[in-house]
């Protein structure tokens, strides 16, 4: 698979698909390239073929939707080349990319990209945050989807925003005991009302019958609530839970409880996974109600890049509705720029997405506004707490690195190793950036960012050079000529 | 007491802290000035320590010599690596020597530790070729035939277990060693703000006040700075500091890619210098792996190419590497001179403007040094070690030093 291709897309989440879907349906042969061994992504995530399904219904909606969206799929597949199993480790400006799979890499040449990958959990430091049984919610959501396994017996779910009822409900209903939910907002819908000049779509269907499940299994949702620690010697055996104040989210410390729990899901929203465009030199900016750092984008989901592509999650968070139609913007809009349908053509095309994009925006700017964190939140984490986990580093070395002058994260890291482990700082960046604003007065943009670097997913030496589709930069070795013959 | 000048000194890397903490050590009143950018070489620095083996062609010069010649691109009548000259082994090996009295001075001034290690350089001979180019080295070192050491393959194997059985045998140089360059820098800087100095970061300096050929002051976004003397250490940007007072500095950025092991036990003792990579294990576990030589202007990019080369390059040295995980590529830019040594002192015409600059591949290695001559002439003082070979002077009488030129 290397060579010049006329679209490669990357991530095999709604997104991914629905922009394959489009652009081979206008003709064009795409190249899906995805890290799982089949597509779905994180929430359409495919059961493993050893599992046999005999009560779909039981799955939920999630698993239909993907089912439905799998359908779609198939019924283009033909015209588009699925790359399973497969990292992307870097892409580079002219639409180069870098890939492996097991012990094999690659580089392929792009004309067009298209960038969906995806967003992760948000972190959130907090004293006890790093023992066995603090989870976060997406990797929760994988669990019971995936491996329908129980990952606790009986939890606390805290957090904030629609993501959190859908765990709990999800978790009680795998059979998990949920001691209470804390939502760290005070949301609407928290009783069940839901504003009238919302569209009706499956989004609110979905949060009014996790909703309902709640309240039939007599779960509480304790609103303006977080938890403030977590306790165990080795695994979690216990929380401390609070009250925050409701305009910040600051923890009001002076009373607390403690609960016993074995399992602490917390759900502080997704941070967009912004390594690829960034690697490709598109132009991003800080959007908080956007999940923090985002590519620029024209409302056909271009980037500051012509011929970069950037949709779903990845590059702003919306959700798996509005992934899909930024999605099917992407491949559209690809295929006409490769000439694939004429632009009165394109334009017909996209009038669907966009039409449903504009119905959902004025939910998500509600979404966003009562959701997204606030820098209260920040007081969670004491002196001692770890704020990277690869490189074990605690608040205080951040401190200290702030005494020492530091006022940015590339400062911080070189300082403290701060984001130089595996993780390439998505783990504590988006927490410790907000941190180091709020320290410095200074602006996200003053503080920067950790700058990515190649291979963005673990890749063995020995793949690497093994890599197709490049010549090393020297084939004989010239200290032969000093003695005046080879070996 | 006499007036004392106040000095500034441009560019945050190695180079300008190490500078910044002699100056201040000495008692003068001393404003650092960083502007961090991307590229900049103390970031993409592996920290070898090696005076013997960069000045005899190994480390990176090898590397490159060796991708010149892959490409036919080795100018007529050059047949190996470059030899520097005898002013710069002299440099490194006093500046080398420096680091044992440092390494503590640091640790008590900034309560940092520098992780200086004596590893000792090992060049892998993987051929005939390799042989021939070594046993010169070998026989004729510079510094003295007591300073190397000939490794059999089985010699070898015993000492470096975990390096290729695939070899000749290994030349060793004692007293070339290791820091981490990350925390030399940080120490230099830390100790220099403890002893008085002032450190401003994120502050571009946007200009040179010079009044009847004295420098009087730095301008930046924010202030004005008075000052009797100046020092360029900018690094690869030290040309855009000397052109604020009308001075030509020939320093180009050499860029070098380098790449990082995820964490390792400790398994390898000496660096390793090969003629296609060099190796070091740091304190934290990483084997660092280096390093390109390109020219490409402020490009702070890292390219499959160089990935796929440096790792097969690891694995010939370390066969066990095929199936450790890179964590990391990055890239720096050297500030390299047209002759490969460092460009240091007083420029005619303008007083109080020292260069501290240039320093190509061997920043961290000369750094104590250079602080400690910078330090002297900014007090008056004459230079404990002669810097006449290292005038911005000598590029103006077109005199080139080298014997052989590697890069250029």
């Amino acid at each position: 698979m290397n060579g010049s291709h006329p679209l490669v897309i990357i991530g095999g989440g709604p997104a991914g698909i629905t922009a394959a879907i489009e652009a081979a349906r206008a003709g064009l042969n795409p190249t899906l390239i995805d890290e799982a061994s089949a597509l779905g992504g994180q929430v359409y995530r495919h059961l493993p073929e050893e599992f046999q399904v005999e009560d779909a219904e039981a799955l939920g909606h999630d698993f239909a939707r993907g089912n439905r969206l799998r359908q779609e799929f198939f019924d283009v597949a033909g015209r588009v080349e699925v790359v399973s199993n497969t990292a992307v480790l870097g892409v580079w400006p002219n639409g180069d990319l870098l890939w492996s799979r097991d012990n094999s890499s690659g580089v392929l040449e792009a004309e067009r990209l298209i960038i969906a990958s995806g967003a992760y959990d948000r972190p959130v430091p907090f004293p006890g945050w790093t023992l066995p049984g603090v989870m976060a919610a997406g990797g929760v959501q994988t669990i019971l989807k995936t491996m329908r396994v129980r990952p606790g017996r009986r939890a606390l779910v805290a957090g904030t925003g629609p993501l959190i009822l859908s765990v709990a409900a999800r978790l009680h209903h795998a059979g998990v005991e949920i001691a209470c939910v804390l939502e760290a907002g005070n949301p609407p819908w928290r009783d069940g009302v839901f504003p009238n000049e919302w569209p009706h779509v499956e989004f609110i269907d979905d949060m009014r019958g996790h909703l309902d499940y709640l309240r039939r299994a007599n779960i509480a949702i304790r609103t303006n609530h977080t938890v403030l620690e977590a306790h165990g010697p080795d695994e979690v055996d216990g929380a401390s839970i609070g009250a925050v104040d409701p305009q910040t989210w600051r923890p009001l410390k002076d009373s607390f409880e403690r609960i016993d729990v074995d399992l602490i899901v917390i759900g502080f929203g997704f941070v967009p996974n912004t390594e690829l465009t960034e690697l490709a030199g598109c132009r991003h900016h800080y959007a908080p109600e956007l999940g923090g750092w985002v590519p620029a984008r024209t409302p056909f989901m271009e980037t500051s890049i012509p011929g970069i592509f950037a949709a779903g999650d990845g590059a702003g968070i919306g959700g798996v509705f509005v992934a899909m139609e930024e999605g099917r913007l992407a491949g559209i809009t690809a295929a006409e720029q490769a000439g694939a349908i004429a632009p009165d053509e394109a334009e017909r095309r996209r009038r669907g997405p966009l039409e449903r994009l504009g119905e959902f925006a004025e939910m998500r700017a509600v979404l966003a506004e009562v959701s997204q964190i606030r820098p209260g939140l920040l007081d969670l984490a004491t002196a001692g707490t770890l704020v990277c986990r690869c490189e074990e580093v605690a608040l205080s070395d951040v401190q200290t690195a702030l005494d020492q002058g530091a006022r940015d994260l590339q400062a911080v890291k070189l300082i403290t190793r701060l984001g130089m482990g595996p993780c390439q700082g998505r783990n504590c960046a988006p927490h410790v950036g907000m941190h180091l604003c709020h320290a410095t007065g200074r602006t996200h943009e003053q503080v920067g960012r950790i700058n990515p670097r190649p291979p963005l997913k673990p890749v063995t030496f020995g793949a690497l050079a093994a890599m197709e589709g490049v010549s090393e930069t020297s084939a004989v070795d010239p200290l032969d000529a000093v003695g005046g013959g080879a070996s | 007491m006499t007036r004392t000048p106040d000095v500034v000194v441009v560019g945050g890397g190695v180079i300008g802290c190490a500078v910044a903490y002699y100056v201040a050590k000495r008692g003068l009143k001393v404003t650092l000035i960083d502007q961090p950018k991307r590229g900049r070489a103390t970031s993409a620095s592996a920290g070898g320590l090696w005076p013997l083996g960069e000045s005899v062609g190994l480390g990176c010069g090898v590397i490159y010599y060796k991708a010149m010649a892959g490409m036919g691109a080795l100018p007529d009548g050059v047949h190996g690596p470059g030899q520097l000259p005898r002013s710069f082994l002299d440099f490194a090996i006093r500046s080398n020597a420096m680091f044992p009295k440092l390494s503590e001075e640091l640790r008590e001034t900034s309560g940092m530790d520098i992780e200086l290690e004596r590893t000792s350089l090992l060049f892998l001979m993987y051929d005939e070729g390799d042989e021939t180019f070594a046993k010169p080295l070998w026989e004729r070192c510079p510094c003295g035939k007591d300073l190397t050491e000939w490794l059999t393959p089985e010699e070898l194997a015993k000492a470096e277990p975990a390096v290729t059985r695939e070899v000749r045998g290994a030349l060793r140089f004692n007293g070339d060693d290791q820091v981490n360059p990350y925390r030399l820098a940080d120490a230099f800087r830390a100790a220099a703000r403890n002893l008085g100095a002032t450190v401003l970061t994120h502050t571009e300096v946007t200009g040179i006040r010079v009044e009847s050929g004295q420098v009087k002051g730095v301008e930046t976004a924010a202030a004005s700075i008075p000052c009797n003397l100046v020092v360029n250490a900018a690094g690869a940007w030290a040309p855009e500091i000397g052109g604020m007072v009308g001075i030509a500095i020939p320093v180009r950025p050499v860029r070098g890619q380098i790449l990082g092991t995820e964490t390792l036990p400790k398994i390898l003792t000496a660096c390793l210098s090969t003629t296609d990579c060099y190796l070091a294990q740091k304190g934290h576990g990483e084997i660092i792996i280096g390093s390109t030589t390109e020219e490409v202007g402020f490009d702070v990019g890292v390219k499959p190419a160089a990935m796929k080369t440096l790792s097969a390059g690891a694995i010939r040295a370390m066969p066990f590497l095929k199936n450790v995980r890179l964590k990391r590529v990055w890239s720096g830019l050297r500030p390299g001179s047209p002759d490969e040594l460092p460009i240091l002192g007083p420029v005619t015409g303008l007083n109080g403007y020292l260069n501290a600059c240039g320093h190509f591949r061997t920043g961290i290695l000369n750094a104590p040094l250079t602080g400690l001559l910078i330090a002297e002439m900014a007090s008056g003082d004459q230079p404990s070690f002669p810097v006449e070979p290292f005038l911005l002077a000598r590029f103006a009488s077109g005199a080139d030093e080298r014997q052989m030129v590697t890069t250029g």
